[in-house]
């Protein structure tokens, strides 16, 4: 790798600082980028980069703190101020319209330059299309294909020919780009391939700002790594002198994750199986699923996005109807229809969209707490008030959820206490069967351990578990028993226990 | 994570609820100053009889309006549901109530013969809305078009109550003071959906699905369920209308309903429901009601052309709305 340091400094932020009400998001963020590097940015979930990104890209405004580019102030206003000045980023979540074509999408909101008296000339577009996708070496694709038939690691080669293509237009300038995740979706030869293009890209002048959960793929690909924790640098290392194991120490502070997930508490499942899947199958998405579920088990289940686990977790609660094969509960053969017959049966899920699955957030906080288990508190169909705020009363105070009372409207919440009202309400419906879908998503550190602490205390009093965790790390730390998918098909299966917690490595080489 | 926006959004919520609140009291109190400052006789006892007791189908059909709002979702073909209700009304009285033995079975029988129609309506609405995914938009308005023809089809033009069956409708005229029967019954009608939206598992799951259909659905609320109980609700209050209207006018009137529509409509809005879903409620509507009354009678009294009325109303659809519409939610707001 070439010593890239001593180039022109393209981008710094200095003294970045973000406050959101009660949160101090970022605190004195630093961070240096030179021309033709590759920096790379790591850090827990709630380590502050995707809000450092978001400032970077102009999607949010930092509390304090200056910025520069080129050399010159920079204080982007959105987005688009910030791509005409050179910076443009490549989502988490994929920002292309599928239903569009692939050069439709790369020029998107720049028909104008295409039409003359309002009529877009499209041959014009699709050459110009072709050119920007050999730039990123993907000229085998058609710029006419849509993007819906193509897969997702094409599409994120596809989103990053878009943002060089749109910040190019700033003028001869040397780019940033910025990757949020780029690899989460892509198989290890598709990522290689994206390594290759960044190297092409940095080759060119350019720099480029990664951000990866995988810290193998960082020391791989940076020219020197960032580390966050808690909204803050703390410190800054050149590739060649970092290593998995200093990098994770500097992430949490800790050298093993034992504690973190509190490994010593696991508690042995029982003897009964409560839930059994034979040959469970979706059409189209997953198939021949068996598995058994214990009482008292935390079963974790692992997967690349698109692996059908997520699909899994909606059949079982009974959001989506499987297409073949038969589930039991309790030793008796189920058909659910509906959540709400899944919640009859005692299995529940607790969502991974909580502001779009999870919560009401036009309720309250005791409103949502009982919408699990509103016929339990009402005799007649008649509600009692008195026992929805006695049971929230209840649950806000075993719960330690932070609010000024039961009545305080659910949007007022913070997201680690909103999640706690969700497993209040999981919790009260008193489910023998709970599925877990990414429940640390989006909390802080803080009310992520409360999180872990308690399911290991819900798996002690015997109810089931089946999760989806946030990480692989963190699906192997909680879990009993791991099953593996890849493709629809489960191709593995790990015991948990406290003292054979099988290794990341393994499980991955069975999810790619 | 974002609390500072979040702690916003809540006050911002509290606020706009508040405004709607008081945005149609203080509507009313103005208007009624305004009237009767400019027309002697507005706040006399024969213009307040009117007034009073005209609001009485009205409050009826909005309240039924209000639980599909507040679900998120909208029935437009409430009016045409009152239309053939109405000329069902005065067919059973004209055509069977002569061989029953007295006029007020007849009318018993012809409310029960609204009712069932209402509830009928309701519940093919709800299952071809929840069921088929059809866009409550759509569905009621397709079945506006449908019901408006059936009533037609019915009594192509205006029949009156038969003299013989007129004891069947008397009840219409008692009066105690200003205050007239039907609106006492509309006023326990009120009170029957107060107590269902704020006392019942159904109303309960009415604002957590209103707020969020979805999250409602995976905490295991039987949504389909209570929506299409709910159309149920506003289709029987829709025939209500129709039976009451058909009383008072002593006559059928095929078109009767579709001017209700946008009444209708507006009285929920101004009333503080959010055409959003989740927020709002039926004792707001009943303020909401009498603010549209006011106005109509406001402009029947200082003699303001029909076709005006319409522009004015129009408005104040579009005001109200554009008040209480939660803006920071993204896509359809009527679902």
């Amino acid at each position: 790798m070439a010593n890239t340091i001593d180039n022109k400094l393209l981008f710094s932020a200095k003294n970045i600082d973000k406050h959101y009400a009660a949160t101090h998001a970022l605190k004195g963020v630093e961070l240096d980028v030179h021309e033709g590097e590759i920096v790379g940015l790591v850090g827990e979930n709630g380590a502050g980069k995707s809000t450092l990104l978001k400032i970077i890209i102009g999607a949010e405004s930092p509390t304090s703190g200056e910025m520069t580019m080129h050399g010159e102030p920079y204080d982007p206003k959105n987005p688009l101020d910030a791509n005409a000045n050179g910076i443009g980023m490549v989502f988490q979540e994929q920002s292309l319209i599928v239903s569009l074509t692939v050069g439709q999408n790369l020029f998107f909101g720049h028909e104008r330059e295409f039409s003359k008296f309002g009529i877009i000339n499209w041959p014009k577009v699709y050459k110009e299309a072709q050119q920007v996708l050999e730039e990123v070496d993907i000229s085998n694709i058609n710029p006419r294909k849509r993007v819906n038939e193509l897969n997702f690691a094409t599409r994120q080669m596809i989103e990053i020919a878009k943002v060089m293509n749109v910040t190019r237009q700033a003028g001869d300038q040397k780019c940033l780009i910025l990757l949020d995740e780029p690899t989460s979706v892509l198989s290890e030869t598709e990522t290689k391939n994206l390594f290759v293009q960044m190297r092409k890209i940095a080759a060119k002048g350019h720099a480029v700002i990664f951000v990866s959960h995988r810290l193998d793929e960082v020391l791989e690909i940076s020219d020197r790594i960032y580390v966050y924790k808690d909204g803050a640098s703390v410190g800054m290392l050149d590739t060649k002198d970092a290593s998995e194991i200093k990098l994770y120490e500097m992430m949490v502070g800790r050298t093993t994750s034992s504690e973190y997930y509190q490994i010593d508490k696991q508690s042995k499942p029982q003897e009964e199986v409560i839930l059994e899947a034979s040959d469970l199958g979706l059409a189209g998405i997953f198939k021949h699923i068996n598995l058994k579920l214990h009482k008292g088990e935390i079963l974790g289940v692992c997967g690349v996005v698109g692996s059908g686990k997520e699909e899994i977790c909606e059949v079982l609660c009974g959001d989506e109807k499987p297409t073949s094969g038969e589930l039991i509960i309790k030793g008796k053969k189920v058909n659910f229809s509906s959540p709400s017959k899944g919640l009859r049966e005692g299995i529940l899920m607790i969502p991974k969209e909580r502001l779009f699955e999870g919560i009401v957030r036009t309720l309250s906080v005791q409103n949502n707490i009982a919408l699990s288990n509103l016929k339990k508190l009402s005799k007649f169909s008649f509600v009692s008030a008195a026992k929805v705020k006695k049971q929230a009363l209840h649950w806000i105070d075993q719960m330690r959820i932070k609010t000024n009372s039961p009545k305080e409207l659910m949007i007022q919440l913070s997201g680690g206490n909103q999640q706690k009202v969700v497993f209040s309400r999981a919790l009260a419906s008193e489910c023998d069967i709970l599925i877990l879908n990414h429940p640390t998503r989006g909390v802080d550190v803080g009310a992520k351990e409360e999180i872990y602490t308690l399911v290991r205390e819900i798996a002690a009093l015997g109810k089931a578990i089946i999760l989806l965790g946030d990480t692989l790390d963190e699906c192997i730390g909680m879990s009993n028993r791991v099953i593996v998918m890849k493709d629809g098909l489960i191709t593995g299966e790990f015991d948990s226990g406290i003292y054979n917690k099988p290794s990341q490595v393994d499980v991955v080489s069975l999810m790619m | 994570m974002a609390s500072n926006k979040t702690v916003d959004i809540g006050k911002r919520m509290r606020l706009q609820e508040h405004l709607m609140k008081y945005f149609s009291f203080s509507a009313i109190v103005i208007l009624i100053i305004a009237f009767s400052a400019s027309q002697q006789n507005f706040l006399g006892k024969a213009n307040l009889k009117t007034l009073l007791s005209d609001s009485a189908p009205l409050i009826i059909m909005s309240i039924g309006m209000t639980f599909i709002l507040i679900l998120g979702s909208i029935d437009l073909a409430m009016g045409s549901v009152c239309s053939v209700a109405n000329v069902l009304t005065v067919m059973v009285l004209n055509d069977i109530g002569p061989s029953l033995s007295s006029p007020v079975l007849a009318a018993f029988l012809a409310l029960v013969v609204s009712i069932i129609f209402g509830a009928f309506a309701g519940v093919i609405q709800g299952i071809i809305h929840v069921k088929l995914k059809v866009p409550s938009f759509i569905a009621s308005l397709g079945f506006m078009s449908l019901w408006q023809s059936v009533a037609l089809l019915i009594t192509e033009a205006p029949v009156s109550v038969a003299k013989a069956m007129w004891p069947a409708i008397e009840w219409v005229k008692v009066t105690f003071g200003v205050i007239g029967l039907p609106l006492i019954l509309a006023l326990i009608g009120v009170a029957i959906l107060y107590v269902i939206q704020n006392y019942t598992t159904i109303g309960r799951s009415l604002y957590s699905i209103g707020g969020n259909e979805r999250a409602s659905r995976i905490a295991g609320i039987s949504v389909d369920k209570v929506k299409i109980s709910l159309f149920v609700v506003s289709g029987i209050c829709a025939a209500l209308g129709g039976y009451f209207l058909a009383a008072k006018l002593r006559s059928s009137a095929p078109r009767v309903g579709d001017s209700f529509t946008l009444l209708i409509v507006a009285a929920v809005a101004l009333g503080g429901t959010s055409l959003s879903g989740g927020r709002g409620g039926v004792l707001g509507t009943v303020l909401g009601v009498f603010t549209v009354s006011v106005i109509q009678n406001g402009m029947n009294f200082i003699g303001v052309d029909a076709y005006w009325q319409n522009i004015v109303f129009g408005l104040f659809v579009l005001a109200a709305v554009a008040i209480s519409v939660d803006r920071s939610v993204r896509g359809l707001v009527v679902k």
